[in-house]
Formats: structure tokens, C-alpha cells, sequence
């Protein structure tokens, strides 16, 4: 572990977050091509956020939009 | 009076963004669907407020964020008395054992990452307390940036990335668990 590596580790969620400015961002990403251990972690990282968005996927209920376009109507009378 | 056409053309195409956050929310598709329509309700009343060329999305978030927090939970805004305890960084990665053996961890986190069911993340994800399942969400399922998750929460920005933190280390934690009961980790590597 370098001190390159606890930089890049420190900054592990800024990075996949696109948080960072662009220099560190820079520095980090090539940081992670000549360190296997924590491109690995990166890439794992990376992955479970990719997971977690796509598992939480949701079908919207058949109707659901045309409800609200019935709620905002009969609003819309009230405004007259 | 807000245009109507305009209202429904530009904030409607929201609404299924807005509901797969509801759901979990209120952790229940009757709630989500009430708390979506009086987002669009409420979001149609102010929509003269609105300033035109801004984030309406993360202006629909807001709103439905501040619905949510007054109408199902008043804990929200009291963070203090939620303790997630310690929690390591990096859980998942450290419990797979990806550390120690980088030869067998590819599969070993293929494995979990494809084990993991949607009820598991789902189920994982509405056990976080909501000062951290918001900006978990906002984050991870909306994609939303800190400044912007900052300004839809209306708490600074550092809170955002401390509850981040938190929320996402919680998350994995969570995970473990229903990947363990599943029997997706490798045994208990020897480092506790």
C-alpha cells in the first residue's frame, strides 16, 4: 500500500460518484492502471453500485400515469 | 394558474422515476402511488414558483422528498438518535474475501453480485433508516450529484456525503447478510 493507494481508496466514492475535479480524477484513474489491488477494488465498487440500480428497477403500474393525469385534471376545473 | 400543457409535458415524464423512489420510500405500491400523485399535485400548485431552464427533476424530488419526510415520517430530520454503529468501508469487498485471494475473488463477487436478487436489494435497501435510505437513493438509484442531493434534502453538502457513506456501508452490511443466507460468500475468511 503506497500512499498513492490511500489517496485512491480515500477518494473511492468521490471517483465513482464523478465528484472529484478533474486533475484528481485524472491522477487517481492513472493510478489504477498501474495498480491491480486497488483498480480490483475500484472495479468491484463500480460493479455493486451498477448492481444495486438495476435490481431496484420498478414496473410502473398499468393506468398509473393516466391517474395522475385524471388527479391534475379535475384540479385544473378547480383553477377553473 | 400554471399551463397545464406545459405542466404535463415536462413533469409527467417523471412520474415512473418518481414512483420507483416512492415505493421505496413508503415501502408499500398504495403509498407510493398516493405520495406520487400529491408530488404531482402539489408540484402543479407551485409550478408558477418554478423558474423556468432549472432542475425540474431535482425540483420534483424535492417535493416529493419534503411530502414524504412531513406525511410518513417525522424521524427524518433527527439524526442523532439513529446509530448504524461501526461499520467497516468497503464490507462487501472485505467479506467476500477479495482482499486476500484477487485469484478466486473474480468468481467469488460474480457470485454475489449475480446472487443477489432484486427482493434482497430491494428488502436491504428499505431497511436503512431514512436519513440514510434518501441519499442512498438520490445517489444510486436517481444518480442525482451531492450539490443536487444536497439541495433536494436541504442539508449541506457534507451531510450528504457523510450520510452517503453510512447509508452505502449500511447497504452492504444488508446484503451480506442476505448473501450469507444464501450461501453466496466463501466461509469466514480468518480476520476478525
Amino acid at each position: 500500500m503506497s500512499d498513492r493507494c490511500d489517496e485512491a481508496l480515500a477518494n473511492l466514492y468521490l471517483y465513482l460518484d464523478s465528484e472529484l475535479d478533474r486533475v484528481s480524477s485524472d491522477r487517481i484513474r492513472a493510478h489504477l492502471a498501474d495498480c491491480p489491488p486497488c483498480e480490483h477494488v475500484f472495479s468491484f465498487e463500480h460493479r455493486f453500485k451498477l448492481v444495486v440500480r438495476e435490481r431496484l428497477r420498478e414496473d410502473v403500474p398499468p393506468e398509473f400515469i393516466a391517474k395522475i393525469r385524471a388527479v391534475l385534471s379535475s384540479e385544473y376545473e378547480i383553477d377553473g | 394558474m400554471a399551463d397545464q400543457a406545459d405542466f404535463e409535458r415536462d413533469a409527467l415524464q417523471y412520474a415512473p422515476q418518481l414512483y420507483t423512489a416512492a415505493l421505496r420510500m413508503t415501502r408499500n405500491p398504495a403509498d407510493a402511488e398516493d405520495l406520487v400523485q400529491e408530488t404531482f399535485l402539489k408540484a402543479y400548485r407551485a409550478y408558477h414558483t418554478f423558474q423556468a431552464g432549472t432542475n425540474l427533476k431535482a425540483w420534483l424530488y424535492r417535493i416529493l422528498t419534503n411530502t414524504f419526510i412531513n406525511k410518513y415520517r417525522r424521524d427524518a430530520r433527527r439524526p442523532s438518535e439513529v446509530d448504524l454503529g461501526e461499520l467497516e468501508d468497503m464490507y462487501l469487498y472485505r467479506r467476500i474475501g477479495s482482499e486476500h485471494s484477487a485469484a478466486s475473488a473474480r468468481s467469488a463477487e460474480d457470485a454475489v453480485l449475480e446472487g443477489l436478487v432484486e427482493a434482497d436489494v430491494k428488502k436491504a435497501v428499505e431497511s436503512l433508516p431514512e436519513i440514510f435510505r434518501l441519499p442512498v437513493l438520490l445517489a444510486d438509484l436517481e444518480g442525482f450529484s451531492y450539490k443536487e442531493i444536497a439541495e433536494i434534502l436541504d442539508i449541506p453538502i457534507g451531510t450528504v456525503m457523510s450520510r452517503l457513506h453510512r447509508g452505502r456501508k449500511a447497504l452492504q452490511k444488508a446484503l451480506c447478510e442476505f448473501a450469507e443466507r444464501r450461501g453466496l460468500l466463501p466461509d469466514e475468511v480468518a480476520d476478525e
